[in-house]
């Protein structure tokens, strides 16, 4: 009984030493790793900063400070009044499943090749609101700010917009019709 | 022999995967914040920090240099990033994962990204069996 114990006592002594061991090693490591990304930051010629501002105020807001952004209430009414124009960043294959009625494609990855086709006959104090899918999707603010650089003056983002138009039940169509 | 070559594989792996997060962090931050699982203020942090762990575990590894814990920091490290995939994947955020390359190039992640961590986590789970239960 007096020999299991002690086997028992050696063998906790083992784990409580084994974690002791992993604990400190990970710690350094960890230690190590913070150490070398500051230190390769610091080398960096365009040094990147420790914090970012990630808002999605601060991703919609162009270079001059203005937000890029509108609300999906907003958008709504400007489609029922019919004074906004809608641009659908995604490809042309998810335009053809179903687009926002009315709303024009424009991809963003083919934005050169099809601009002009697409945009001759907007003024630009036409009020343009791009869109994509994701929350995360990236594509109707890109187009966005290049639309402001091609000169029009008055484009906003719809975020997640065919999701949120889909789950409002807003008229959408399907096919490449108007782009 | 097996051992050694777990060790060289997963420690390949990790040194690679690090190299274009730390030449581009700013792409890296991106993939960080579309994961949409850290708060703000700790994306950047993440995107210098994270791949430079990477780079010393996939080294230690290769070096065979404090093995107990680098294996459990490489086992803890994939737990987590299958987990952020599946958790992203389950509530059906279309993603680039940011695995190897931090360029659009790379593909949305799916079933077989999951399937390529799984595979690295049997390894490093081995490597794991090998330091910790059958040293006796």
């Amino acid at each position: 009984m007096a020999i299991f114990r002690s086997v028992e006592k050696n063998k906790e002594k083992i784990y409580k030493a084994t974690y002791f061991q992993v604990a400190w090693q990970a710690c350094a490591m960890f230690a190590l790793s913070i150490l070398l990304a500051f230190v390769i930051n610091q080398l960096r010629s365009d040094r990147f900063p420790l914090m970012g501002n990630w808002s999605i105020k601060a991703k919609h807001t162009t270079p001059d400070g203005d937000r890029l952004d509108i609300s999906f209430e907003k958008a709504k009414k400007l489609f029922m009044e019919k004074s906004a124009l809608f641009i659908d960043a995604r490809s042309m294959d998810e335009y053809v499943k179903g687009h926002i009625l009315g709303a024009r494609c424009l991809p963003l990855h083919d934005v050169d090749r099809r601009f002009i086709e697409v945009t001759e006959d907007i003024s630009p104090d036409t009020l343009i609101i791009t869109y994509c899918e994701g929350a995360t999707c990236e594509l109707s603010c890109d187009l966005a700010l290049f639309l402001l650089d091609m000169g029009f003056n008055n484009v906003r983002v719809l975020l997640d917009g065919w999701t949120e138009w889909t789950k409002g039940h807003l008229p959408v169509e399907k096919g490449n019709t108007v782009s | 022999m097996l051992t050694l070559s777990a060790r060289f594989i997963l420690g390949g792996v990790f040194v690679y995967a690090s190299f274009d997060k730390i030449l581009h962090p700013a792409a890296f931050a991106e993939a960080v914040y579309n994961y949409q699982i850290l708060p703000d203020g700790l994306i950047n942090l993440t995107a210098i920090v994270l791949p430079c762990l990477e780079l010393v575990l996939g080294i230690f590894l290769i070096i065979n240099f404090w093995m107990p814990g680098t294996v459990v920091m490489i086992n803890l490290f994939l737990m987590t990033f299958i987990g952020a995939l599946l958790f992203n994947m389950a509530r059906g955020l279309n993603i680039n994962c940011g695995c190897f390359s931090t360029t659009a190039v790379e593909s949305s992640m799916n079933i077989l990204t999951v399937l390529r961590d799984t595979s690295f986590l049997a390894i490093a789970v081995y490597l794991l069996y090998a330091i910790f239960f059958s040293r006796k």
